[in-house]
């Protein structure tokens, strides 16, 4: 109890919770969350097939970043029909995913009713230097990050959840190993740290103080983590999960598969499983085709959505 | 006397960890005279759940954690522990939706339900996220088990369903609801002894446009017309809200002592 006590002297826990009353609300989704598999769809059969297999939650997108990087062009909001479709199909949450900055795409979807906002690097960025300012919605938003200053930007701008970004739509798990263990290596030098220190840090990192001092407190992200970029196989989303995240978004890796609904399934089983190597062997056989995939150490950086954003 | 005393939260897929988390807490703040020793676990598997003398199965998406169940041959366990064995059970959001004995609103072909209340929720009565929303709440059994008389509990609903209907107590199957439309039902369980016990409401949310006025107002425990948003009946007890969302432990606390007494008179088996 101690250790509380200390934390509630400083304020920054506590304080935050009880001013900002939504936020709670906001994180408490982001948390029902957890230890699940949510899953790209890009019309309401894919949204049954996700549902059917387990997932706790559809992202609703025009296309998957797999046919978004081959098509190429400008990749925006989707049809907002489209997404009340999806949200007429389904009983679990559904999210759907605006460009970086694009505010007005995202005050569009918190008005379809979407539980969840993805302002993410897979679109084409609509604003090169700002992000949406996201206390103000109602609607919970999810972010990407590839390290901890990227992420405690996110969350100060009132991100209620954070994802990796990895590299979408390549079925290549590396940058999402990356990033991840880039979160990882920084939280534990903060934890390190003294309060001289943590301020220097900040600085060097580009993050607000407070989220990083709570961070180092926390010993994690003060919200949820989730993987994100690259996962195609139970065993890469187990291997997330044993990194430390908290969840895990499939995107191009489950309908660009042989067989989406039984890749869904397996993915879902491994996640609940995620340490017990014997039910990952049963659940990785025989699942067909594995997406094709593109290898990111071929990939110009200028081919890399994860640049995306800062 | 000592007792030692496992209890198991659903791991599957939600907020397991939250639960685990306070329930480490409450046990600390345990009755001072108490000589229980707790054993918290998570809980994936058959074998895992057989260790068990109590469970928690905590709020996600109650789809997901019945598609998972089923998958890893839990369910049928799951069903026998609540109504078989009586062990007891609490159910937050998700939870309570598959403890109940029918749901409304399920996703398309249905879903699962474990059992034990017998009671028809209403899946996101509220509605979607945007709906969602924190409120105090008065709940008369914290006052009566002297965990701060007239405390308000923050309540926190996340897409949060409520209980919609007493059903009455049958044996078997609830037949009446399974005629209904877009209604699911749990599978009848062989107990042997029949629980006598009706369904208790122990706490109620005051009616939702008065809700939505005054959204952090004071529930008015006088009002009979709100939401039920928490149920016990025998030892199986449900409630809408999160209170592994909260730092208040006070619901925690009042449940191990629930189950400390239940596990008290009942034989090991």
């Amino acid at each position: 109890m101690a250790n509380d006590t200390a934390i509630n002297g400083n304020g920054s826990v506590a304080d935050k919770e009880a001013k900002s009353v939504s936020f709670g609300v906001k994180d408490g989704l982001a948390k029902m969350l957890k230890g699940g598999v949510i899953m790209d769809v890009v019309n309401a059969e894919q949204a049954r097939i996700a549902e059917e297999a387990g997932a706790c939650a559809v992202m609703a997108l025009e296309r998957v970043p797999a046919d978004i990087r081959a098509q190429g062009g400008v990749a925006r909001m989707s049809d907002p029909q489209m997404i009340k479709e999806i949200i007429q199909t389904v009983t679990i949450p559904v999210m759907a995913k605006a460009r970086i900055g694009h505010f007005v795409e995202c005050q569009i979807l918190e008005a379809i009713g979407v539980d969840f906002i993805d302002e993410s690097e897979v679109l084409t960025p609509a604003d090169a230097f700002h992000h949406v300012e996201k206390h103000p919605f109602t609607v919970p938003f999810v972010c990407g990050c590839r390290n901890l200053g990227e992420a405690l930007r996110r969350i100060s701008e009132g991100a209620a959840m954070i994802r990796t970004k990895g590299e979408a739509g390549t079925g290549d798990i590396i940058e999402a190993v990356r990033h991840m263990r880039a979160v990882n290596a920084e939280i534990s030098k903060a934890k390190a740290l003294d309060t001289m220190e943590l301020r220097v840090m900040a600085k060097e990192i580009g993050a607000p103080y407070d989220l990083l001092k709570e961070t180092a407190e926390r010993g994690r992200l003060p919200v949820v983590n989730f993987a994100a970029g690259g996962v195609a196989t139970p065993a890469d989303a187990a291997l997330m999960m044993q990194l430390g995240c908290d969840g895990v978004f499939v995107g191009s890796g489950i309908f660009k598969s042989g067989n989406a609904a039984l890749r869904a399934r397996a993915i879902v089983q491994a996640v609940t499983h995620f340490r017990d190597a014997k039910i990952l062997a049963e659940v990785s056989g025989d699942l067909g085709e594995a997406m094709v995939g593109l290898n990111v150490g071929k990939l110009n950086d200028e081919e890399k959505l994860a640049k995306r954003g800062w | 006397m000592t007792a030692n005393i496992s209890v198991g939260v659903l791991a599957l897929q939600g907020a397991f960890y939250e639960h685990l988390k306070l329930l480490k807490v409450a046990a600390t703040q345990d009755n001072p005279d108490s000589t229980t020793t707790w054993r918290f676990l998570e809980v994936r598997t058959p074998a895992e759940l057989s260790s068990c003398d109590a469970l928690i199965i905590p709020g996600g998406e109650s789809t997901t954690v019945a598609l998972i169940a089923a998958r890893c041959g839990l369910l049928e366990p799951l069903r026998d522990f609540v109504k078989v064995h009586r062990k007891p059970t609490w159910g937050t959001c998700a939870g309570l939706i598959l403890l109940a004995e029918s749901a409304s609103r399920t996703k398309k072909g249905g879903q699962d339900l474990i059992g034990g209340l017998d009671v028809r929720v209403n899946r996101n009565y509220f509605g979607r996220q945007t709906e969602s929303f924190e409120a105090e709440i008065h709940l008369p059994f914290l006052d009566a088990g002297k965990l701060g008389p007239n405390e308000p509990f923050p309540g926190v609903f996340i897409r949060a369903p409520v209980v919609e209907k007493i059903l009455p107590q049958v044996t078997g199957e609830q037949l009446g609801e399974a005629r209904l439309k877009d209604t699911v039902v749990a599978p009848a369980r062989e107990t042997g002894k029949r629980i006598e016990n009706a369904v208790e409401v122990l706490g109620r949310l005051p009616g939702r446009s008065q809700l939505l006025k005054d959204k952090f107002g004071m529930v008015d425990l006088d009002n009979e017309s709100g939401d039920i948003i928490a149920v016990r009946q025998h030892n199986v007890f449900g409630t809408s809200f999160h209170p592994e969302l909260t730092q208040d432990v006070r619901v925690h606390i009042w449940w191990l002592n629930q189950v400390a007494g239940t596990v008290a008179i009942t034989p090991k088996k």
